[in-house]
């Protein structure tokens, strides 16, 4: 498929997914409503339908849409600078070391919402990236290599430190930190959304401006090297850019897996990952593919809303298996 | 050294150059020049230092000592994008984990001579496309590079380094695995690009044919170079490559032809010490 194709069939319905994820909740709001409070005046839509749209839904629609952004490049990248399709965000300990912080906030100080733990979360995430970049920053050889193994070996660590503190602590906080490991777009609030979307849309730049880079990486460091690209260094600053998407974004929803892993694989499904355009589709795929989850997290059960985690997990893992029979059957053709 | 062409115009001089791991020594004072414009070739058995030799001269190691000179200066004194708009590699595997069209590929050769966010101009496409033409891959522009054969991957490689523009190309033996009409025809064509080639290679005769000037080299030392005439002798092929053989000259353009002898299970069973120790390349 032609990518600029692809691009004006990817927003086309993003325009719609977004409509849809203002319209579709607990309370019912009818589509004329949300075109009059979005568009028309307050008084036609109703107040309380005007402010359900606007304190409610539109922030929390705006972030399941930058985190699926965020988390399908996170993903991208850290797939091509490993040149490993199953690297994913939540391979590298990022959001093992999120939950670490948010449970010695929790369990030490009691608080169980808010900016303090989204700032835990932020800096626990920024702990592991840490120990990973000092890992794979001192074997400079086999960076690929040793950068994965220590992802994996830092999330099993942190995830066992969580385990210890929950341990200890009162089946009230364990409850709680279950349900934020899970994942949630219900913490959205208007004056928190402006970090991940600067950081998103940054990232989204030098990306871009990057793109070239990226694409020689593909093709084995030495030949990057002899194409003049300084390959650790930009291994290393795409996997803080990473982590950083990350962190800012598992700090304000959650844990929310799969999605980083997935979304490129489905756009690379389409079209090849060589073009500028392919990025930005991988991005907003990402997005529109989150907003649907969290309407579906809304209406799967009455009253009551299903974590995020839950149904990206559910959803990858069908993918993934999908993906391993069309794979087998290509390669037996 | 024996090699006395006509080097008034060396591109590449190397001097003295050595370069050793913790615990071998790879490369041990070696030196050479590349006259401008020609065709020089690299021979030697398996773990004789050829790979890193050239990793050398493409800057992916650094020598312990001794000096790579490109044009006068001093390679190690040029930046990353500065060397490699004078400098383009084909290297023998190019892995590949996800689909890159021939046209990305190809468009990588642009990294040296680009901004960060400069787009490719008309220039820069027509630039792409004549190459990709020029190594008879037009109908595979689209295409996903993972699905070219072996041969047509490297000739994708070849169109990448021509639109890198360098003023030498560097090929660590880019034809291993290929089948013969491959291997003929990827050196072919990068001898017709008219720029300085420095290639290393497997098959002796398919160096003796197309090369201007060859470098044998022997468990890390330049052990002889010169013109084919006078590198490819049955003595040579004695010595570096422990083969018994008839040089002759070939039908077609009368550059020394090799012909192999047999019978070498004897020595195996009499010397499979060494050979073991030998292998570890």
């Amino acid at each position: 498929m032609k990518p600029s194709l692809l691009l004006s069939l990817v927003l086309s319905v993003l325009v719609v997914s977004f409509i849809s994820a203002l319209t579709i909740g607990a309370a019912d709001l009818t589509f004329n409503q949300v075109l009059l409070s979005l568009f028309g005046n307050v008084d036609e839509a109703g107040t309380v339908a005007h402010s359900i749209i606007w304190q409610l839904r539109m922030p929390r629609s705006i972030l399941a849409f930058v985190a699926g952004c965020g988390l399908a490049m996170a993903g991208l990248i850290l797939q091509t600078i490993t040149r490993n399709p199953l690297a994913d965000p939540y391979l590298f300990g990022i959001s093992s070391g999120a939950s670490f912080g948010v449970v010695i906030v929790m369990t030490l100080t009691g608080v169980g919402f808010g900016f303090y733990l989204s700032f835990a979360a932020f800096l626990g995430s920024l702990l592991a990236i840490s120990l990973l970049l000092l890992i794979a920053g001192f074997n400079r050889h086999q960076q690929v290599e040793s950068m994965l193994l220590a992802g994996v070996a830092l999330s099993f660590l942190f995830s066992s430190f969580t385990s210890l503190m929950l341990y200890w602590s009162d089946p009230q906080a364990v409850s709680a930190i279950l349900f934020w490991t899970l994942g949630s777009f219900s913490r959205a609030q208007w004056d928190l959304l402006w970090f991940p979307c600067l950081v998103v849309i940054s990232c989204l730049g030098l990306m871009l401006a990057k793109q070239r880079q990226l694409n020689a990486v593909l093709l084995g460091d030495e030949g990057a090297v002899t194409l003049g690209v300084n390959v650790n260094r930009l291994r290393i600053t795409m996997l803080l850019l990473s982590s950083i998407l990350t962190a800012s974004i598992v700090a304000l929803c959650g844990g929310i897996g799969f999605v980083g892993l997935m979304i490129p694989h489905i756009v690379r499904f389409f079209i090849g990952q060589g073009g500028r355009l392919s990025l930005i589709i991988t991005a907003l795929v990402g997005g529109v593919f989150m907003l649907w989850v969290d309407i579906a997290s809304r209406v799967i059960l009455d009253n009551q809303e299903l974590p995020i985690g839950i149904i990206t997990a559910a959803v990858g893992s069908l993918f993934f298996l999908t993906l391993l029979y069309v794979r087998k059957r290509k390669s037996v053709i | 050294m024996s090699f006395k062409q006509d080097i008034d115009h060396p591109i590449v001089k190397v001097s003295n150059l050595s370069w050793s791991t913790s615990t071998n020594q790879i490369l041990s004072d070696i030196s050479f020049q590349v006259p401008l414009g020609s065709f020089t070739g690299m021979l030697g058995p398996n773990g004789a230092g050829k790979s890193t030799l050239l990793r050398c001269l493409y800057r992916y190691i650094t020598p312990e000592s001794g000096q790579v000179l490109l044009n006068g200066q001093d390679i190690s004194s040029l930046s990353n994008y500065e060397f490699a708009r004078k400098v383009a590699v084909v290297l023998q595997h190019t892995p590949q984990h996800f689909d890159l069209s021939v046209f990305d590929v190809v468009a990588l050769g642009l990294i040296p001579h680009k901004s960060m966010f400069s787009n490719n101009t008309q220039a820069d496409l027509s630039l792409i496309n004549t190459a990709i033409e020029q190594v008879g891959l037009s109908d595979k522009t689209e295409c996903d590079f993972e699905t070219l054969s072996g041969g047509e991957k490297q000739r994708v490689m070849i169109a990448r380094a021509i639109v890198q523009r360098p003023q030498l190309l560097l090929m660590d033996e880019p034809t291993s695995h290929l089948d013969v009409k491959y291997q003929i025809q990827i050196m072919e064509l990068a001898k017709s690009l008219g720029i300085t080639v420095i290639a290393s290679f497997h098959d002796i005769n398919l160096a003796s044919a197309l090369c201007d000037q060859l470098l044998v080299l022997k468990q890390g030392r330049l052990h002889i170079s010169g013109t084919p005439k006078n590198v490819i002798t049955e003595e040579t092929l004695s010595t570096v490559f422990d083969v018994c053989a008839k040089v002759s000259a070939h039908p077609q353009h009368h550059t020394p032809h090799v012909t192999y002898f047999y019978g070498y299970i004897d020595k195996i069973s009499n010397s499979s010490n060494d050979k073991n120790e030998s292998e570890g390349d």
